[in-house]
């Protein structure tokens, strides 16, 4: 029988550019390759992550008992928005960015992305915004308050200072970096697929990739604009969003959820993925209904963008474009239901076992399924006028949010940690990981179901006595306490594994897709030699089914590897004083930013210059 | 890693099992409290009967697929893992093309079989009240953070609690001074966001007497939590009655009779409570004004149960610490600090208690 090891047996390929392996500073400021670049992207996520956490203790425990004063008005109302903020755009969506970068081009036998040094710029860009964004903290000594949804007008000159500014200026700069990596990675997944791979091979998670990138491109746009026009409205003094000179508040609503919506799948689809690619490993079956599963992810991605208005039922469109909107929400039940099934298809007749990440990926099931069920109540109009806006929302959100996407992605790092560094993380604390913050998660907001059926509002730093909602909130508070401990925990494992832990190997979990062919950590190149692909496992037929393994050719290849550059981070960089400078404009203590504009722009135009020439 | 961790490893689930539990009898506790604001226990009014509906036929749905997914969830999780030692490969089936159309038709046709009936309340709710019999018209303004309430027909402009009658269809239109916010009494009717430059209509017909509960449900600001709301459902006749209510209110305010509440209205009009606040009989001649900037209109203000928007129950000592300190009851409030000494605010509040 074959296996991994003859990979092992294939010549070196030749340099044409010798692309070194140094993890110095400078290589991680300069570098192009998509493995440093997912690191970044994921150890960045991770520090949100826990950021955006702290952010939630702090203010559950303001929740815990009634009318109590720790944190209140606006304080209270920044730590909600920068949760929220944080955890959608600095957590969820880089950690997906991290696995993205590091993982598509190996299962599609690629050696980059398309275009590494856009790659790198989407990264600085990435980063320059979640700066700006909580700098407000720094120069205000305050937080955003607006919510995350930062409706119009509240979020206007005349309702909200400051703080506001960093807002936009650093979701701007988060807009731009996801755009650029939708184009960079439709790119790469359409044209670097190695031979043989037809698009029914792809691995699910890289379709799941591939859709999101197709969300990100055409859904930052129309946030992107509704955010110039909010910078408009506070620089220039203009009047979009303010209704006493014709503008529209709703005008906004509509800006945001447009991006809004898809954006949910954005987060949601990769964790459904990575339970996809994990559910096989571990069942030792293939995915039930392979192509099902993949063709219900692509309905949902397309469904994403006709949908939006379910998060405006209360607003006043009125009942025909309620109707349509609660017809196009209620479609989005059947491709979910669809992949709810096939995994538990792939779970029957199989022989399972149950490591750490095949715990998380089919607690995923039950709990993405609650959070779905509570979902469906939300497309009835009648029914959403009342849940809209309360805790009862809330617990739905965080059913799929935390429940789906972030379980998912732990899945994710238990599963494909060996592959990044190498060494195994350790199970015994993974389990109990697992159990305290599943625990911890239906402690935590299994209980504001019953807050919103008893008619708490969301976003209110404080509630009566007499409410009737004292029991709720103080289990949801110690269910943080769980969740916050478990992902120390987490956090523990990650960073001791990397040096105690056990020796991974290629292919530590018996798996099927290319990414385990090659080493752990793989080299920079990827692959020794371009893999051709015969089936959608081409892994697993490679060790199981003789006939179909994957040819090792005598002959080395000769490659090119790009080179590192500086360019990307200059352009992010100027790109970030314009956004700077604009917040800034009429001066922070007398001294005027707008000069801060000039400036970028003249460096944006020499550092493109510098990057289109330079030699790679 | 220490024995004792890995003997722990493997007895969470049996712990998990039991920390499971323990937060069922937790949720039992607080079934115990009473939930006055619960709008599918107990709607009492049409609109909030449609919402419960829904609510109940919703619950009822997702309560079979949820059992039914996880039984064959947890049949899968007992029934197929490895056993020890057995390293056979299990079947490699790629999935049943029948199955993937049985279960695709059947969400189909259950999407299909909610859809029809969710459009049909939802029109049943967005439906124009018939404008030949008795309605309760209210103009409904959301300001940072209070509720103005205009009765234009009856001449009455108040704040906060709002009065209607048991039986008699009610129509909110609903708008805003400064952000958007949301008009939500659960029990009654869903919510509807009060936008500024738009009016949206509210309709519903109470069905049950009594005090009912909400507050504003869109972030609008630091004090966002603080913006309640009050409705009082009167009975058709008797001394509590809705006619009664309105031909009270319609009266300009009552003159002070001790002289701690004389003291006060001189505080009133000469400290600048008056810059914002009316008072029908003291401020000015007219009936019904509506607030000439930002306050709310105290004509009666002495009979509501709370003040500056359910935060406080209405008592001489808390309309006392609300005046000498507005920000410290209500973070951002827009109420000016005057500045009164201890005496100046208990006089304000015995004025204000007056005027029932």
């Amino acid at each position: 029988m074959a296996s991994i090891a003859d990979f092992a047996a294939a010549q070196k390929p030749i340099y044409h550019q010798e692309r070194p392996s140094k993890t110095g500073l400078m290589d991680w400021l300069t570098t192009v390759d998509h493995k440093k670049i997912g690191i970044l992207y994921g150890g960045a996520g991770l520090f949100w992550l826990l950021i955006g956490g702290l952010e939630a203790l702090l203010f559950r425990i303001q929740l815990a008992k009634p009318d109590q004063h720790i944190f209140i008005g606006d304080t209270y109302n920044g730590l909600v928005t920068m949760h929220a903020t944080t955890m959608v755009f600095l957590a969820v969506m880089p950690m997906i960015a991290g696995f993205s970068n590091y993982f598509v081009p190996l299962m599609i036998g690629a050696r980059d992305v398309a275009f590494p040094r856009m790659n790198a710029f989407s990264w600085w860009t990435f980063f320059a915004g979640s700066l700006t964004i909580n700098a407000s903290l720094l120069f205000c000594g305050a937080f955003p308050a607006a919510g995350w949804t930062g409706y119009a007008p509240l979020t206007t000159k005349e309702f909200s200072g400051m703080p506001i500014d960093f807002w936009w200026a650093g979701l701007t700069l988060l807009a731009v970096s996801s755009m650029v990596a939708g184009v960079n990675f439709v790119v790469t997944i359409l044209n670097l697929r190695a031979p043989g791979m037809t698009l029914m091979r792809v691995p699910v998670l890289t379709w799941m990739m591939l859709v999101i990138q197709f969300l990100l491109a055409f859904s930052f746009p129309p946030v992107a604009v509704g955010l110039i026009l909010l910078a408009f409205d506070r620089t220039f003094g203009t009047v979009f969003y303010s209704t006493g000179m014709g503008g529209d508040p709703h005008l906004w609503q509509h800006l945001f959820w447009l991006f809004g919506h898809p954006e949910v799948y954005v987060l949601i689809l990769p964790s459904m993925g990575i339970v996809s690619e994990i559910l096989p490993v571990f069942t030792r079956r293939p995915l039930f209904g392979h192509h099902a599963v993949i063709f219900s992810g692509v309905f949902i991605g397309f469904v994403g963008f006709g949908v939006w208005g379910h998060h405006m039922f209360t607003a006043g469109m009125g009942p025909i474009a309620d109707a349509a909107f609660a017809s196009t929400t209620a479609i989005v039940a059947i491709p979910t239901g669809v992949k709810i099934f096939n995994w538990i298809g792939t779970m029957y007749n199989s022989k399972m076992t149950f490591p750490t990440a095949m715990l998380f990926a089919i607690s995923f099931i039950p709990m993405f399924t609650l959070g779905g069920l509570s979902g469906m109540m939300h497309a009835s109009p009648p029914l959403d006028l009342q849940q809209h806006d309360t805790y009862f929302v809330v617990a739905h959100f965080h059913y799929v949010l935390v429940g789906g996407a972030l379980q998912g992605l732990f899945a994710g790092f238990y599963f494909y940690m060996p592959k990044i560094s190498g060494k195994m993380l350790n199970e015994t604390l993974g389990k109990i990981h697992f159990w305290v913050f599943l625990i911890g998660f239906n402690v935590t907001f299994f209980p504001m179901h019953m807050l919103g059926n008893h008619g708490m509002p969301r976003r209110i730093y404080t509630y009566p006595a007499d409410a009737g909602w004292n029991t709720e909130n103080l289990l949801a508070t110690g269910g943080v306490f769980l969740m916050a401990g478990a992902t120390l925990l987490f956090v523990y494992n990650l960073i001791t594994s990397l040096k105690n832990g056990k020796d991974a190997g290629s292919d530590p979990w018996d798996a099927n897709t290319l990414e385990w062919m090659t080493s752990s950590p793989p080299p920079v190149h990827n692959f020794d030699f371009t893999p051709v692909v015969l089936s959608e496992r081409p892994l697993w037929d490679h060790k199981y089914t003789p006939g179909m393994e994957i040819p090792v050719p005598e002959q080395a290849e000769e490659i090119h590897m790009p080179s590192p550059s500086w360019k990307p981070m200059w352009v992010s960089a100027s790109a970030g004083l314009i956004i700077v400078g604009l917040l800034t404009f009429s001066g922070i203590a007398g001294i005027p930013g707008w000069p801060l504009c000039i400036v970028g722009a003249l460096g944006v135009i020499f550092s493109v210059y510098a990057w289109v020439t330079e030699p790679v | 890693m220490s024995n004792a961790l890995r003997t722990l490893s493997k007895r969470l689930p049996s712990l998990a099992s039991t920390a499971m539990l323990l937060l069922l009898a937790g949720l039992a506790t607080a079934c115990d409290e009473a939930h006055p604001r619960d709008a599918y226990a107990h709607p009492a009014a049409d609109a909030s009967e449609i919402s419960a509906w829904f609510y109940n036929m919703y619950m009822v749905l997702d309560t079979i697929i949820f059992v039914g997914v996880l039984a064959a969830f947890f049949i899968a999780l007992i029934k197929y893992r490895k056993k020890p030692g057995d390293n056979t490969l299990p079947e490699q089936s790629f999935g049943d093309p029948r199955l993937e159309i049985a279960w695709t038709i059947v969400p189909t046709l259950v999407v299909l079989g909610i859809t029809v009936p969710t459009l049909g309340g939802l029109f049943e709710l967005a439906k124009r009240p018939d404008q030949n019999q008795k309605i309760i018209d209210i103009e409904v303004t959301g300001k940072q953070w209070w509720w103005e309430l205009d009765y234009k027909k009856e001449h009455i402009n108040t704040g906060n609690e709002m009065h209607v009658e048991v039986g008699t269809q009610v129509m909110l239109h609903l708008t805003s001074a400064d952000v958007i916010h949301a008009w939500w009494v659960p029990r009654l009717s869903g919510k509807r966001d009060a936008t500024p430059g738009r009016s949206y209509p509210l309709n519903f017909r109470p069905k049950e007497v009594g005090s009912f509960d909400g507050q504003c449900a869109e972030l609008c600001g630091a004090s966002h939590a603080l913006m309640g709301i009050r409705i009082i459902v009167h009975p058709k006749d008797g001394p509590d009655s809705y006619e009664n209510w309105v031909k009270h209110t319609q009266e300009i305010a009552a003159k002070p009779t001790t002289p701690a509440a004389e003291a006060g209205q001189k505080v009133f009009m000469g400290k600048g409570c008056v810059a914002c606040h009316s008072i029908s009989g003291v401020s000015e001649l007219a009936v019904g004004a509506r607030s000439r900037t930002s306050g709310p209109n105290l004509t009666h203000v002495g009979s509501r149960d709370y003040i500056a928007a359910h935060t406080l129950k209405n008592t001489p000592e808390n309309i006392a610490t609300w005046v000498k300190n507005p920000q410290a009851v209500k973070p951002g409030a827009l109420m000016t600090n005057l500045g009164l000494t201890d005496q100046e605010a208990k006089d304000v509040a015995a004025f204000l208690t007056s005027l029932k």
